[in-house]
């Protein structure tokens, strides 16, 4: 039997940090992993992320996949491949499959990120190939480069169904809806925008009737329901679509934990069943840790430093450093995670209706039913000002931990202030110069900049722009309003590509100037 | 191949491996060495990777990660294959599974 | 007593639903129809409705429907969810084939 300081399973974000850690600390660490690649979803994940600079907001999922591989390379951190950790026993002992045989590790400690999987709805039809799982969706795309469907309809509306709508529609897809059973979109607001404003309607307190086909799905009927989730006479609305895309949450795998004999408990503000753990994911058996979503779900920005800390606590647990390093280590570390734990969104508020932001500003109705702002509602936010000239405006309407725009301005315009999940306010009297960082920056694309008086009697709308084909300047199209729909005729102006946008191209249109605060949306049609 | 990506606004390009040649129900496909089946099958349209055992219902994707075991397939005569984490390999023989075997129920 | 031991409480008889023909396990084909039947049998725990029907114990080992037949059970003894213990987790995890699992790798000496 093999022994190692350390054997983690799953190499996913909080496996591969709490890898990286340990090593540092001087520990041999293996990391189990049963996929072919290492990384767990973080490669599927071609969205910037949120948070600051220390959470790596603004960074594709993909690239932080890719600096956390070669972090762990530097550190000395052994990944293994193909190796699926088919039992844990409680003396710590790790049962793996290789290829085609078994193998048997004792780890000094152990970390469990095993991160989680999808949960599933059921309704007639729902086994046909073409009802796929979002995750799947993912894969398919974003990894092999294959579409999922032509046409889709995803059920689901937090930021996995949100997040993945715009990715299918990143890739050529057409999304029919977003529909979802609660009353209110469950993901940021912001991702929600950013689909709406092309098109996809969004159908709220709505579910799948049935999914149509024979040997696989042609169509989807869905339909309204009351509070008691019945469905209601008459509401009936079909689509004709080749998939159904299925976003409704994830379950912790925490599976070898329970094995472990590690004490359990059902959370469902962490997401099903889940090791009762402190802070830094000791669990109750001493020496078996665990990290990431297997602890309770989350984003894979916090399953980064909850790995962090597992590495840490274990490296303490085996004597590698003293409890005076492991008190620093893991303060500054608390106040990261407690940063991205704030917010409408944080934990805490998960199943709470907030009504108001932390200004005391009304939270849009229009965006928690339809996916967007309406254009009454978005003069309340302090991002959306005013004047002559060119200027941002970010349409940024609820509390979440989030803050690059305040750094990609260098003119000092955009002002979020000490606490991360404040509304970004522009800056009375700060001179824009056009640069459009802040739009690039933005993850949640929510930053345009507007210049409502250009002499013609137009308006130029920059906005951020990460389809293809790409329109060149003089393309001339219609303007889309927040609701997706053709509010005027609109003209490509210029296309910016810059390697600092990352991939975000900025695109400035001219439309009639009572339209500068409507338009934002460019389609060719 | 019209459902493959060609061209990803953030991804690029993606880099592909060498075009193999496979077989699904005996027909000749075309796909990438050492990506999944399941995404050659996808790329030329297959739906269908199996009929289930006890009511013969059609089964396709559905995790693309093999955890629901949905995708399996009757590969180079083994059964219950997870197609959507097996590499395709030049000359593999790919067949739809019909309960547990690569035989239409009829013929079983 | 966790109302889920109390054997002895009536929890009426079984009414057919509209839709106990919706398959729940995927892998095994269960119907939840079967499934809340079970309840009715004397099948109170998800260890019971897992030997008594085999849902979960398929190809995915119960990754996709577990949570479903937890809320299905839950429901028909009129309780929550959360008060089902999980049916058991024990080795393997994932499937493997008899021919692996029996393939132990020889031992070799520790530290290496």
């Amino acid at each position: 039997m093999k022994r190692y300081d350390l054997v983690i399973v799953g190499a996913g974000p909080s496996g591969l940090s709490a890898a990286i850690e340990a090593a540092k600390k001087g520990m041999k660490v293996v990391v189990f992993d049963e996929n072919e690649k290492p990384g767990g979803q973080l490669f599927k994940q071609i969205h910037k992320f949120f948070g600051s600079k220390e959470h790596r907001a603004k960074i594709r999922g993909f690239v932080i996949g890719q600096q956390l591989l070669e972090e762990a390379g530097e550190a000395g951190v052994e990944v293994v491949l193909n190796a699926t950790v088919i039992g844990l026993y409680q003396d710590k002992e790790v049962v793996v499959r290789k290829g085609d045989r078994v193998e048997h590790y004792k780890g000094n400690a152990v970390i469990i990120a095993t991160g989680a999987a999808e949960n599933m709805v059921t309704f007639p039809g729902w086994t046909l190939p073409g009802v796929i799982g979002a995750g799947a969706a993912q894969t398919m795309m974003n990894i092999h480069g294959v579409l999922p469907g032509k046409r889709v309809l995803m059920l689901g509306s937090g930021n996995v169904g949100l997040v993945v709508s715009f990715q299918l529609e990143q890739c050529g897809c057409e999304v029919a809806a977003i529909v979802d059973a609660a009353p209110r979109v469950g993901g940021y607001g912001v991702h929600a925008a950013k689909v709406a404003r092309t098109g996809v309607p969004f159908y709220l307190s709505h579910t799948v009737v049935e999914a149509e086909g024979e040997d696989h799905v042609t169509g989807v009927t869905i339909a309204e329901i009351d509070s008691n989730f019945q469905f209601i006479p008459g509401t009936e609305k079909h689509f004709d679509v080749d998939t159904i895309c299925v976003a409704v949450g994830l379950s912790p795998m925490s599976q070898l934990l329970k094995m472990a004999g590690c004490k359990m408990e059902d959370d469902p503000k962490r997401g099903g069943q889940v090791p009762i753990c402190d802070p830094y994911g000791r669990t109750s058996l001493p020496g078996v840790f665990a990290a990431g979503d297997v602890a309770g779900i989350e984003e894979a920005s916090s399953a980064m430093i909850e790995g962090r800390m597992a590495g840490i606590v274990a490296a303490e647990y085996l004597g590698y450093i003293d409890e005076e390093e492991l008190k620093s280590e893991l303060a500054s570390l608390d106040e990261a995670l407690n940063g991205l734990r704030q917010g409408m969104f944080a934990p805490q508020n998960r199943g709470k209706a907030i009504e108001k932001t932390e200004e005391g500003i009304d939270i849009s109705e229009s965006l928690l039913k339809n996916g967007y702002v309406a254009d009454d509602e978005i003069e309340k936010y302090p991002g959306v000002t005013h004047k002559t000239g060119i200027h941002p405006v970010i349409e940024c309407t609820q509390n979440i931990p989030c803050n690059p725009c305040q750094d990609a301005c260098k003119k000092g315009c955009i002002s979020i202030g000490s606490k991360i999940t404040s509304l970004p306010i522009v800056v009375d009297d700060s001179e824009c110069i056009n640069c459009g960082m802040c739009v690039a920056s933005c993850s949640g694309q929510a930053i345009f900049l507007v210049d409502e008086s250009c002499q013609d009697g137009t308006a130029t709308v920059t906005l951020p722009y990460e389809f293809l084909p790409l329109p060149e300047a003089g393309t001339k199209g219609k303007g889309l309003g927040r609701d997706g729909k053709v509010v005027c005729d609109a003209e490509v102006v210029s296309v910016k590509s810059m390697k600092a946008f990352d991939k975000t191209n900025l695109l400035t249109i001219r439309v009639p100037r009572e339209y500068a605060m409507k338009a934002r949306f460019f389609k060719v049609v | 191949m019209s459902e493959r990506i060609k061209e990803h606004p953030i991804l690029g390009v993606q880099e592909k491996g060498k075009s193999v040649k496979f077989t699904f129900d005996g027909k000749e496909l075309e796909g990438y060495e050492g990506e999944p089946i399941a995404a050659a099958l996808k790329a030329n349209g297959v739906m269908v990777h199996r009929y289930t055992r006890k009511e013969h219902k059609p089964r396709g994707i559905f995790c693309a990660i093999g955890r629901c075991t949905d995708c399996v397939m009757v590969v180079n005569g083994v059964p219950n294959v997870r197609t959507c984490i097996t590499p395709l390999v030049e000359g593999m023989e790919v067949c739809t599974q019909y309960g547990v075997s690569a035989k239409p129920f009829e013929e079983q | 007593m966790n109302s889920v031991n109390d054997r002895s409480r009536d929890i009426g008889p079984f009414v057919p639903g509209p839709d106990d023909d919706m398959l729940i396990c995927r892998c095994e084909e269960i119907t939840k129809g079967e499934i809340r039947k079970a309840v009715h049998d004397g099948m109170w725990t998800l260890t019971e409705i897992r030997r008594y029907l085999r849902t979960g114990m398929g190809l995915c080992q119960g990754q996709t429907c577990s949570r479903l037949v937890k809320g299905i059970v839950a429901k028909e003894l009129g309780i929550s969810p959360s008060e089902l213990e999980p049916a058991a987790s024990r080795v393997p995890m994932r499937p493997i084939e008899m021919e692996v699992f029996a393939n132990e790798a020889p031992d070799e000496k520790e530290g290496e």
